[in-house]
C-alpha cells in the first residue's frame, strides 16, 4: 500500500475501530420503565388498602357488594401492568441467544421467555378474580383469606425486586 | 500504560463492587420469598385440615404454590441477567477505557 494512501486510510479504520469497540455494550434484559415501576406502586397501594379492609374473621356473600367495585378496578389495573410489561422488546442479540442456547441445552427456560414480572402481575389478576368469585358465592373463611393474601404478596414481591433490579 | 496486574485487579475490583451489592439484594429476595412461600404451604394445610379451603380452593392454592415456586426460580434468572449485563458492560467500558487511553 503506497504511504499516502495509507496515512488517509488509518484515520478512517481507527475511527470504525473505536465505534465499534464503543457499540460491544450489550443488553440481556428489558429497559426499566418509570411509567410501570409508578403503576405498580400506586396499584400496590390500593391493593394493600383494599386487602387491610378485608376483616381477619373472612367475608360474607351479604357484603359482597361493598368490595365489588374494588376487585374490578384491581384486577382491570393488574391486568393493565401485565400488559405494559410484556409490551417491551426483548434484548435480541448474541450474548442473550448464547445464554438461551446454554440454558436451553441444560433443561432450562430460556431467560426472557416471559418476564417474571409480567407472570406476577397475571397471578395476582388471577387471585383477584378467584377471591372476587369466592367471595361472591360463599364468602371468604379465615384461612382462605390468609392463604389468598400470601398468595398476592409473594406474586406481589416477585414483581417489585424485578421491576426495580432493571434500574440499573 | 497499564500492566497486566493493574488490569486484573481493577477488573477484580470492578467485578467485586457490582457482585456485593447484588447479591445482597438477591439474598434479601430468596430469605423473604422462601419464609413467605413456607407459611403460604402451612396456611393451606390447616385451612384444608380446618374446612376453610374446600376441594376446588386447594386446587387453586396448590397451582399458586407451583407458579410462584417457578417465577421464584424465573426471578432469581432475571435478576442473575441484569447483574451479568452490568458485569459484562463494566468490563468492557474499563477495557475500552485502557485501549482508548492507548489510541
Amino acid at each position: 500500500m503506497k504511504p499516502i494512501l495509507y496515512k488517509k486510510l488509518v484515520p478512517w479504520v481507527l475511527c470504525l475501530a473505536l465505534l465499534s469497540l464503543s457499540s460491544c455494550k450489550t443488553q440481556l434484559a428489558p429497559e426499566y420503565d418509570k411509567a410501570i415501576v409508578e403503576s405498580l406502586t400506586a396499584n400496590t397501594q390500593k391493593l394493600m388498602y383494599f386487602l387491610a379492609t378485608i376483616e381477619d374473621e373472612g367475608t360474607t356473600p351479604a357484603t359482597y357488594t361493598d368490595r365489588a367495585a374494588s376487585y374490578y378496578t384491581l384486577i382491570g389495573a393488574f391486568d393493565a401492568l401485565a400488559l405494559q410489561a410484556k409490551a417491551r422488546p426483548v434484548p435480541d442479540n448474541v450474548a442473550t441467544k448464547k445464554i438461551n442456547e446454554l440454558l436451553q441445552s441444560k433443561g432450562s427456560d430460556p431467560l426472557s421467555s416471559d418476564y417474571p414480572s409480567a407472570f406476577a402481575f397475571t397471578k395476582i389478576s388471577e387471585t383477584l378474580k378467584k377471591m372476587k368469585e369466592t367471595d361472591q358465592k360463599n364468602g371468604i373463611k379465615p384461612f382462605a383469606l390468609q392463604a389468598f393474601k400470601g398468595q398476592i404478596l409473594i406474586f406481589l414481591d416477585q414483581a417489585i425486586t424485578y421491576e426495580s433490579f432493571l434500574k440499573r | 500504560m497499564s500492566d497486566v496486574t493493574s488490569i486484573i485487579n481493577d477488573i477484580k475490583d470492578i467485578s467485586t463492587t457490582i457482585l456485593k451489592k447484588d447479591i445482597t439484594v438477591v439474598k434479601g429476595f430468596s430469605e423473604r420469598q422462601v419464609e413467605a412461600i413456607a407459611k403460604q404451604t402451612v396456611i393451606i394445610t390447616e385451612g384444608v385440615a380446618s374446612g376453610d379451603i374446600d376441594e376446588e380452593l386447594k386446587k387453586f392454592f396448590f397451582d399458586g404454590l407451583k407458579a410462584m415456586a417457578e417465577n421464584f426460580v424465573n426471578t432469581l434468572k432475571g435478576i442473575l441477567s441484569v447483574t451479568l449485563e452490568k458485569l459484562y458492560n463494566a468490563i468492557v467500558d474499563k477495557l475500552w477505557s485502557i485501549v482508548g487511553g492507548v489510541v
